[in-house]
């Protein structure tokens, strides 16, 4: 039997796709930077086939590519071109298995659609906290597989965080059942923190068990026009407290990025009158209900006092609280439409960074300094997750440059802001991960010994190095 | 505990008089102790239930002298066993009896190097007393949550190297959610920097995971960037007399929406551990005097402070703990009114490990399973304890809100520990078992040190325990970190 065949027979016609047409979706990450290829594209529907699978690609020592709803940022799910791997697709393996509403926990497949997750959570009236853009197609197995970060993750952390037990299958095929559904666990090395963050690098996630968190029933966001990224800081910084540590989300954006969105996101308005340098969008959350009354301290009559507080101080310069449901979807409609308003007004090149919360201000003067001196028509585009230190400090080519022409100084931007990066003991890749796209960068920033002991790691248990070769770390 | 674990093939190369110069040449004479009655606090645990040996205990000050000492021991098959406080449970920390390496302490590796207020990060050698950091953070106006019996001995490396729980994990995550960067001597005598105070970093393996709960086994943690919060400003503490376990469950799922999320601790305390306590504990008042098998202690926190007029915790806890009363869940409860009835109330929990000693022969199983699963437990795992031994007294107590129960039994009245320890291995079969066919963990917070050695071969799966072992022989090739702990190599 041929290995097509033998492929055929553990996942059946159903869970194969050949033709050209069929595979191309799982051959390119969504942001089209990679066109890989594939011998083909398997689609197991349980953890048995997904075990049948990598047992014989070890057999055969053919190379294979987990893959979860393939939004990706950094190529970790895309093939490589030389057409000698599988793309093993776990978008099949899509069912929620259990949800346990007094513990908190919801046990799902790999394949589940964040967004089914965040759905089922709330029909039980309980929330599961990891939001991000492409919630709606990305899936839970991607999202552990890369620890996601996204806007709640100043509440309730990284995807890791999120976690209690998963199901692996190892690179030799075999079943690794560590879907535990506790909070405390100190029996041995923690595999769990080892696998989640590993861009299935060491083995395929194929379920979880999920935390879950009360469902907030009283909510309050406000647009806050700041005068500076210290002030933010310190306006987040006040916020713990004045909510009673219930600040969800906090982010931080340039005046660039707003008009991008006025400009290319339809239905959108600025909610202030003049336009400011700096704006903060935050979010506080509580599970207490809203009483009615008088005289009641809800969240937003909590953020309007201290709002007015920080007005005072000179840390607001202008600011507006969403009295409704809509309201408060058009100010994160601000936010999130980022990404889409940058790719339609044109090319750039994307860092995704973190450094300690207190340098973002200082960060913020030498990083918009840096990238301005690499190239001065430049337009900066940096926002984000201001209380994680977490800053997407893209670059956006200047007004009608095409790609190639801003391409050309691709590696200039980057070698400066990277250096910045590190020479403040930040992160290279706070969220997106490594994948293909930062390996190098990975290799030459971080040192020998850390590099090293990845490698260690990585033939240790993956002594073939079937599992999705070259990515994060090379062997 | 009976000394019933066989000891795994352990490095056996001495440290012979030139290797001692060597050692002399790297830490100096005040990093020495050669004199059996000064190594012998080292070398036995605190609960003495434990003692081995070691050549010469070692005791750096600096992480180069640590990486120097393991770079020598490296080249030479010498064995190590890293040391903290000395405060674990689970004999983590105390050589096997025919060791003949070196022990390592960190403990002069005291400094705590930075405090970043603003950024909510403090970065502190090893050695670092678990209640210096915590007063630490207090003068900054933060708060470092780890908090655990022993944290006036215990150091904040062994900490983490045993993923630490405590009375805070419910609202902050055990220790390993308590760290954002770790500087870590492997065990080739390398120094992997990894003290990076970010919230987010998604580049490569997670190495800093695998170091935390990992008992000194891969390498040794020297340094560590800690995670702050803010210091609470509004607090309020309770003793509930409760319906049962389930009642307790569903009061403290009401209470995270009744306190804004600002549940900081929630313990289940049996009527027997309380009395148990109050024989024992010169100065704890029982607070309520009800009859009632089942207790709760309850604190909530707010970084707020309480303003004039408005609203506190007191004033929320009060309105919730009529509302629970009234659905009869609560019995009667009694709100603390100053900081000395609070503190009355936690001395009561915080006792319960020290009156066990004075109590008597005694067993504990520090167990976790799914939250919704305690009440289930706790009745049947009474069950199968008692028909081991009929007269065993239960005083079960626990972090209800991780689903950890510290499982403890009494001798039957009058026992000895010698009969007792012969009931023993058939007792903790029973509770094991049961944990395992509930999905639970047979080491929820203490680790598995030497104590568990056996135990954790015996309910993990052979492919989990494998992957360790991978790990385990893929970073330590010469066995020489703390070996013979956690997993049998073979």
């Amino acid at each position: 039997m041929s290995f097509v065949d033998r492929l055929r027979s553990i996942v059946g016609e159903k869970g194969l796709i050949l033709d050209d047409q069929g595979k191309h979706p799982y051959l390119t990450d969504w942001r089209e930077n990679y066109l890989g290829k594939a011998l083909a594209v398997v689609r197991p529907a349980s953890t048995e086939e997904v075990a049948g699978v990598v047992e014989l690609c070890a057999a055969e020592k053919v190379a294979i590519v987990p893959q979860g709803g393939n939004t990706g940022m950094a190529g970790g799910g895309a093939p490589h071109e030389d057409g000698h791997e599988i793309v093993l697709s776990l978008t099949r393996m899509n069912r929620i298995l259990e949800v346990d509403p007094i513990g908190y926990t919801m046990t799902v497949e790999a394949g589940v659609i964040l967004k089914t997750i965040q759905e089922t959570a709330a029909e039980h009236d309980r929330l599961f906290p990891l939001s991000l853009g492409a919630e709606g197609s990305c899936t839970i197995g991607g999202n552990l597989s890369t620890n996601a970060g996204g806007v709640q993750v100043l509440h309730y952390g990284n995807a890791r965080n999120l976690v209690l037990g998963i199901e692996v299958v190892t690179p030799q095929g075999e079943i690794w059942n560590g879907l535990r559904a506790l909070k405390k666990d100190n029996t041995g090395y923690d595999l769990r923190d080892l696998y989640l963050g590993a861009e299935g690098t060491l083995g395929i996630i194929t379920k979880a068990v999920l935390k879950l968190w009360p469902k907030p029933k009283d909510n309050a966001t406000s647009w806050s026009a700041v005068p500076s990224p210290a002030a933010a800081v310190e306006l987040l910084s006040g916020a713990n407290a004045a909510s009673e540590d219930n600040v969800t989300s906090c982010e931080l954006m340039g005046r660039q990025g707003i008009d991008f969105v006025l400009k290319h996101i339809p239905g959108t308005a600025d909610p202030l009158s003049d336009k400011h340098d700096w704006y903060v969008l935050m979010e506080w959350a509580s599970t207490r209900p809203r009483r009615e009354g008088d005289n009641v301290q809800g969240l937003r009559e909590k953020m309007e006092s201290y709002l007015g507080e920080a007005m005072e101080q000179g840390l607001v310069l202008d600011a507006v609280i969403a009295q409704t449901e809509a309201q408060s979807r058009a100010l994160w409609a601000l936010r999130e439409g980022h990404t889409e308003a940058s790719k339609k007004e044109g090319p750039s090149i994307k860092f995704d960074i973190s450094v300690a919360v207190s340098k973002i201000p200082q960060f913020m003067t030498e990083g918009l300094a840096a990238m301005r001196k690499a190239l001065p028509e430049c337009r900066p585009l940096p926002f984000g997750h201001v209380g994680d230190g977490n800053l997407h400090f893209n670059c956006q080519a200047p007004a009608g440059w095409s790609k190639p022409q801003f391409m050309a100084y691709e590696h200039a931007i980057s070698r400066a802001i990277y250096d910045l990066v590190v020479s403040y003991g930040g992160s290279i890749s706070a969220e997106h991960g490594i994948g293909q796209i930062k390996l190098d960068e990975l290799a030459h920033y971080r040192s020998k010994i850390e590099i090293d002991t990845m490698r260690t790691l990585k033939r240790a248990l993956d002594p073939q190095n079937i599992m999705n070769p070259g990515k994060v770390v090379r062997v | 505990m009976p000394d019933n674990v066989i000891q795994p093939p352990i490095p056996t190369a001495p440290v012979t008089p030139a290797i001692l110069d060597a050692l002399r040449a790297i830490v100096g004479d005040k990093g020495l102790i050669l004199d059996e009655q000064d190594k012998q606090p080292f070398t036995t645990d605190w609960r003495r239930s434990r003692s081995g040996t070691a050549a010469v205990v070692v005791r750096p000050a600096s992480v180069e002298e640590v990486s120097k000492v393991v770079k020598l021991c490296y080249d030479n098959g010498i064995a190590i066993v890293p040391q903290a406080g000395n405060t674990g449970l689970m004999g983590g920390a105390t050589p096997w009896p025919n060791h003949s390496g070196i022990l390592l302490s960190v403990g002069r590796m005291n400094r705590v190097i930075e405090v970043d207020p603003v950024g909510y990060s403090m970065t502190v050698e090893a050695g670092c007393v678990l209640q210096t950091l915590q007063e630490t953070a207090a003068k900054h106006d933060r708060f470092f949550p780890l908090s655990l019996g022993a944290q006036g001995s215990c150091q904040i490396g062994g900490n983490l190297s045993t993923n630490a729980g405590g009375v805070q994990v419910l609202r902050y995550g055990n220790a390993r959610n308590l760290v954002m960067g770790l500087e870590v001597v492997l065990p080739n005598g390398d120094i992997w920097n990894g003290l990076r105070a970010l919230k987010k970093d998604n580049t490569g393996y997670d190495l800093k995971q695998l170091f935390m709960g990992a008992e000194g086994t891969l390498g040794i943690i020297t340094k560590a960037v800690l995670k702050l919060w803010p210091a609470s400003k509004d607090n309020a503490t309770a003793w509930l007399a409760v319906r049962d376990p389930q009642a307790a469950i569903e009061i403290l799922s009401a209470a995270h929406s009744a306190s804004e999320d600002n549940v900081e601790s929630c313990e289940l305390m049996s009527r027997e551990a309380t009395e148990m306590v109050l024989r024992h504990i010169p100065g704890v008042q029982d607070p309520l005097k009800a009859d009632t098998p089942w207790y709760l202690l309850m604190q909530w926190s707010s970084s707020r402070p309480k303003a004039d007029g408005a609203e506190g915790m007191s004033e929320k806890m009060e309105q919730f703990l009529a509302e629970q009363i009234e659905a009869g869940r609560v019995l009667d409860a009694v709100l603390a009114q100053s900081e000395a009835q609070t503190r009355n109330m936690w001395k009561i929990r915080e006792g319960v490990a020290e009156a066990g000693r004075a109590d008597g022969p005694g067993l504990s199983y520090d167990i976790s399973v799914s939250v919704s699963k305690i009440p289930e437990f706790i009745d049947k795992g009474i069950k199968v304890a008692q028909a081991v031994l009929p007269a065993l007294r239960p005083h079960p107590l626990g972090h209800i809100g991780d689903g950890n129960v510290h499982f403890g039994f009494g001798a039957p009245k009058g026992m000895d520990r010698a009969t007792l320890n012969q009931y023993e291995p058939a007792i903790t079969r029973a509770v094991n078992d049961l944990i395992t066919s509930m999905a639970g963990s047979i080491s929820a917070e203490h680790g598995i040190g030497i104590e568990k050695l056996d135990e954790l071969a015996h309910y993990r799966s052979k492919i989990e325990l494998d992957t360790m072992r991978t790990i385990k022989r893929a970073l330590d090739p010469k066995n020489i970190m703390n070996p013979g702990k956690v997993l049998r190599l073979s």
